[in-house]
């Protein structure tokens, strides 16, 4: 039996009264990718935020690589293998984007001992062109247009060479263009191998996404939430014939 | 070999030094800073400029911490008063000398950084501010609660000098503020500082990068807290005297305003403004009804039209960034000395 990547065993986490992620329980193998869809507010972003460490789980399990990763701290599970980006985009806007990327080639997880600033800067360097701003490297962050911010959140994920990447809406705001651009990016990191200098494992992938035109052809499952909780868990394909997951986007009775 | 060595110090000097105002300018400070003792021997002009030479130290120590990292400490008087007191006790109750309990001192300045440290991890901003303050003025109480140790209002006096003439004095001063500086101005400028500015921007997001931001910050506590307290330590041996002074909310408050006078997050910047500032404090000394008033419309003024601060704006005046290489240039060229793009 192959050891699942990711397994959540009823993962729960309430705001005061309000149950942002209620009971969700999934597992994911190494290879998955895993679109994961539900109207605003379902708790998508949280979710994505407990697995990462920036929230505690009220209750439930996490276990990375069958190792329990709750109540660790960010920076521990981003050096575990996980890394993710942000909903809203969180660069520091007043440092050059080579500086954003080359942080995470600082972490522990990417970093050689004693490795000189000008083969992380030359590493930092791959991941921008990889993502394609590389021509902006000397830029300050603030000057980057909102499709090229996303560009630069999965330069950073990707930085820290993780096995597990969780995109936060990777294609929010994007005009059609950069989205397709975007899709292509994804998925030939998702396939692994060599890009110029990089290498990388093909790395298993959440995607949150409003986009499912984009998502269904990406994914090789979906979840979809409600009010917190899991409506369903199926194929891409099943998802259009879904009654309850078309009830929760459309209302009750829009059939 | 010594026309070796010449030759290769003056292409240096042509070609890197000499191609920048900036540079310039700090290459003539120096120059001026270790010449002065042959030019002057006057006592009041060198205990100005040794003063001064401290304060910069102290003044860059503030700005690693609050400029680069973002911690707004507003209780830095803490980490030199810690160091004052530390070194003036090893000297006078045990007889170190100054060159031992000078680094002790800031040592134990350093452990100061780690009591603030810790507790102040959780918080930011105003409250991070408030609970610095604090810090030094709870000293401040066990300082005057125990008088047979501390001295009291009258301070711990008859430390040994620095150095028994006042060139040496002069020397050793001037050598640590210039290693201080440029060892801070090094740090800030490697992948260490790339940290420091990132937890200032947005910690949160540099966790997600996988840094340890709880290690850094703390480590820009220590680094802070051992340069402010090289500064104290040198102080109280300078004056030979250590008393509440150096704990007081004044000096804490003085450290801020000289490094958002020349320039937060530089080094350089908030160093070089205390050798603007100081002296003509001390200057306006024989006119004190008004030294304070001149001194904050001058600050007032610096914030409503310099925001970045007094010596970075000096230096986007006579100096411009290239558009391609971010290389600075000197103002007027047409044409950028690195990478030849034509300059905006
Ligand atoms: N820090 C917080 N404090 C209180 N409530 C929160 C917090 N973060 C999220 N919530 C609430 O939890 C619920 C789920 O939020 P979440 O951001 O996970 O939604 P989402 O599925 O990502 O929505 P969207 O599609 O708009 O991004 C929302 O009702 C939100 O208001
Ligand atoms: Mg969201």
């Amino acid at each position: 039996m192959p050891s699942h990547i990711l397994e959540l065993s009823s993962v729960t986490k309430s705001f005061g009264g309000l149950k942002a992620v209620y009971d969700i329980s999934f597992k994911m193998n190494s290879d998955d990718i895993i679109g994961l869809i539900g109207p605003n507010g379902a708790g998508k972003s949280t979710l994505i935020k407990l697995i990462s460490g920036i929230l505690e789980p009220d209750s439930g399990e996490i276990k990375f690589k069958n190792q329990k990763i709750n109540g660790l701290k960010t920076w521990d599970i981003v050096n575990l293998g996980i890394s993710f980006t942000f909903q809203n985009m969180r660069p520091f806007r007043r440092l050059p984007i080579i500086a954003n990327v080359m942080t995470s080639c600082m972490s522990p997880r990417a970093m050689k001992r004693g490795e000189w600033v000008k083969r992380i800067e030359a590493k930092a360097m791959d991941f921008l062109e990889f993502a394609g701003i590389s021509d902006m490297a000397l830029e300050k962050a603030s000057t980057l247009s909102q499709g090229d911010l996303k560009r630069l959140e999965v330069a950073r994920a990707i930085a820290t060479e993780p096995e597990l990447i969780l995109l936060d809406e990777p294609f929010g705001g994007l005009s059609p263009a950069e989205t397709e651009l975007m899709a292509k990016s994804i998925k030939r990191l998702h396939k692994g191998g060599r890009f110029g200098r990089l290498h990388s494992e093909g790395p298993a992938m959440i995607i949150v996404e409003h986009k499912l035109q984009q998502l269904m052809k990406m994914a090789d499952r979906i979840i979809v939430l409600n009010y917190g909780e899991t409506v369903t868990e199926c194929a891409p394909k099943e998802l259009v014939n879904n009654k309850e997951v078309i009830e929760c986007y459309l209302g009750k009775g829009a059939l | 070999m010594i026309a070796y060595y010449t030759k290769t110090l003056y292409s240096i000097i042509k070609n890197d030094v000499l191609v920048l105002p900036s540079r310039m300018l700090v290459f003539f400070f120096i120059v001026a800073i270790i010449c002065l003792p042959v030019v002057s021997n006057d006592p009041y002009l060198l205990r100005i400029i040794i003063l001064a030479c401290i304060y910069a130290i102290f003044t860059a120590s503030w700005d690693l911490l609050s400029g680069f990292t973002g911690q707004m400490s507003f209780g830095h008087a803490f980490f030199f008063g810690v160091s004052a007191y530390a070194a003036a006790l090893l000297n006078r109750h045990l007889h170190f000398p100054p060159w031992a309990s000078i680094p002790i001192g800031a040592l134990a300045s350093v452990v100061a950084g780690l009591i603030i440290g810790i507790p102040c991890l959780r918080l930011r901003g105003t409250y991070l501010a408030l609970t610095t303050l604090s810090f030094p003025i709870i000293l401040l109480g066990i300082v005057h609660a125990f008088p047979d140790i501390t001295g009291g209002e009258l301070g711990i006096s008859g430390l040994d000098r620095i150095c028994r003439s006042r060139i040496g004095t002069y020397y050793i001063v001037a050598v640590s503020m210039l290693l201080s500086i440029a060892t801070m101005w090094k740090l800030t400028s490697s992948k260490f500082g790339i940290l420091l500015h990132a937890i200032r921007e947005d910690e949160i997001a540099l966790r997600a990068s996988g840094i340890n931001t709880t290690r850094y910050k703390i480590m820009a506590f220590c680094l802070s807290a051992f340069f402010a307290g090289i500064a104290g330590g040198l102080y109280a041996h300078f004056m030979r005297i250590t008393g509440p002074s150096t704990l007081e909310v004044a000096l804490s408050f003085q450290v801020v305003i000289w490094g958002v006078f020349g320039g937060i997050a530089t080094i350089w910047g908030s160093a070089g403004a205390v050798f603007i500032l100081f002296p003509i404090m001390e200057f306006f000394r024989f006119w004190p009804e008004f030294r304070m008033l001149i001194f904050s419309f001058i600050i007032i003024f610096i914030l409503l039209y310099m925001p970045k601060g007094l010596l970075p704006w000096l230096r986007d005046q006579v100096e411009k960034e290239c558009p391609r290489c971010k290389k600075k240039n000197i103002s007027f060229r047409k044409t950028c000395r690195i990478c030849t793009a034509t300059l905006g």
